[in-house]
């Protein structure tokens, strides 16, 4: 007994001690800022009309695109702060509101990964993971701002999402066809960058995650947090998965890179054929046949 | 007491950290229960995007030669953890830690390598609270 009490005591400290790791100096969202960021989108049924409420209330009713030298420096290599999806309970233990199909989703889920049952319906074959999961995704991202558009991008997959902040609006309705990444506009609030996406793609999640459908919709609003830190408000509207819209914060860390070396590269999963996996007869992951017998490649000169 | 829980609390960081990021697929392959370690002799670094493979020639009992695979994350990642691809050239001898395929064959999942010189290499980032190379 006395061991089990040390043990818990053990990993409770462990848990004090990663999470103070993995915090680092970034910022926490305290539980009641999380209620009222969410709050700003239970306000509204859709996430057009917020973020027309936005757009409104913007200085120049968010019309004019500021200079490049008003745009926030958002230059270098970024990083997301680690793990996060997109229905777990917020700061203070608030929970989304999940449609019953949502719920059965992620049951299922929990209980595949009890079995040790996984697989990536989007990333195994190489597939984009898609918006909104690209908010979670780890490894190294760049984000290019110019006044007229912003490209938030990643090297997993390669993925660019286009920003239009140039005053165009979505695609008229009879041109909308469903997307991995959405089509996103925004606009510029002072040094706060505005995005609605629509036109999204029914697809899973993520591993044991639920399906997103094609009637998401989110608002963002990121913005710069201090200099090696941006953050991203994320509401998200999916009446196939919420009663009502959830919200997220995302952070992204700028990476120390002094001397220039990290850079990304072209991501392709044909470029090793032991990259190749399967989806087993249980509905898990496992590889394909190695080459690891082959004569391997002459080094370079 | 006090022994005991710090001792707990080591145990359990070493066991716990480094945590494998979501990558481009699930690492349910590998047994994470289980560690093999062996000594052997690079063949080929496949320094690839989304995993590169550490392939490594090791000498069984009976004098047969077996090439294990040890994988890790794509270039980014091992490049911001220290592991360059001349680290590791052909015929390179090193004692290499992973966790092994849950199928048995010879493929791991790399935590640690340590060349004939000493260096270390983590590819998934040191354990945190380990002194750096000597």
């Amino acid at each position: 007994m006395r061991f089990v009490r040390t043990a818990l005591f053990g990993l409770l400290t462990l848990a004090t001690i990663t999470a103070a790791f993995a915090q680092g100096n970034r910022p926490t969202q305290t539980a009641d800022d999380f209620r009222r960021m969410l709050a700003m989108g239970t306000k509204y049924r859709t996430a057009s009309e917020f973020y027309a409420a936005l757009k409104a209330a913007a200085p120049g009713g968010g019309r004019q695109m500021p200079a490049f030298a008003q745009l926030p420096d958002w230059s270098g290599l970024w990083m997301a702060s680690g793990g996060g999806n997109f229905f777990s309970p917020g700061p203070g233990g608030t929970a989304p509101k999940l449609t019953a199909a949502a719920q059965s989703a992620l049951n299922q889920g929990a209980d595949n990964q009890t079995k040790g049952i996984e697989y990536d319906e989007n990333l195994s074959q190489c597939g984009p993971p898609g918006y909104p999961r690209w908010l979670v995704i780890p490894f190294l991202r760049e984000f290019i701002v110019r006044p007229e558009e912003t490209w938030l991008t990643s090297e997993t997959v390669n993925n660019v999402r286009r920003i239009y902040t140039d005053g165009r609006d979505h695609p008229p309705v009879d041109e909308r066809y469903p997307l991995y990444y959405g089509d996103s506009i925004g606009f510029w609030d002072g040094p706060k960058l505005v995005i609605h996406t629509n036109q999204l793609m029914e697809r899973s999640m993520g591993r044991n995650q639920p399906t997103q459908s094609e009637k998401m919709e989110t608002v963002e609003i990121w913005q710069t947090v201090n200099p090696t830190t941006v953050k991203a408000d994320v509401w998200i509207f999916d009446p196939a998965l919420y009663t009502e819209p959830w919200y997220v914060q995302r952070l992204y860390a700028r990476q120390p890179n002094d001397d220039k070396s990290l850079r990304i590269r072209y991501w392709s999963c044909n470029e090793n054929p032991n990259n190749d996996v399967i989806k087993t007869p249980d509905g898990s992951t496992n590889y394909k046949d190695f080459t690891f017998d082959d004569k391997p490649k002459e080094p370079a000169k | 007491m006090i022994g005991r829980i710090a001792a707990c609390v080591a145990l359990t960081l070493v066991v716990a950290v480094p945590l494998r990021v979501e990558a481009h697929h699930s690492a349910v392959m590998f047994d994470d229960q289980k560690e093999v370690t062996l000594d052997g002799t690079v063949k080929e670094f496949q320094y690839t995007n989304p995993h590169s493979w550490l392939l490594v020639d090791v000498t069984n009992k009976d004098g047969s030669v077996t090439t294990w695979g040890f994988e890790a994350e794509g270039p980014s990642t091992l490049l911001r953890n220290g592991v360059r691809p001349g680290d590791l050239k052909f015929g390179t001898k090193l004692k290499i830690t992973g966790h092994p395929m849950k199928d048995g064959r010879p493929g791991a999942l790399w935590m640690k390598a340590v060349r004939d010189d000493g260096k270390e290499f983590w590819p998934g980032g040191r354990p945190r609270g380990q002194a750096d190379n000597p």
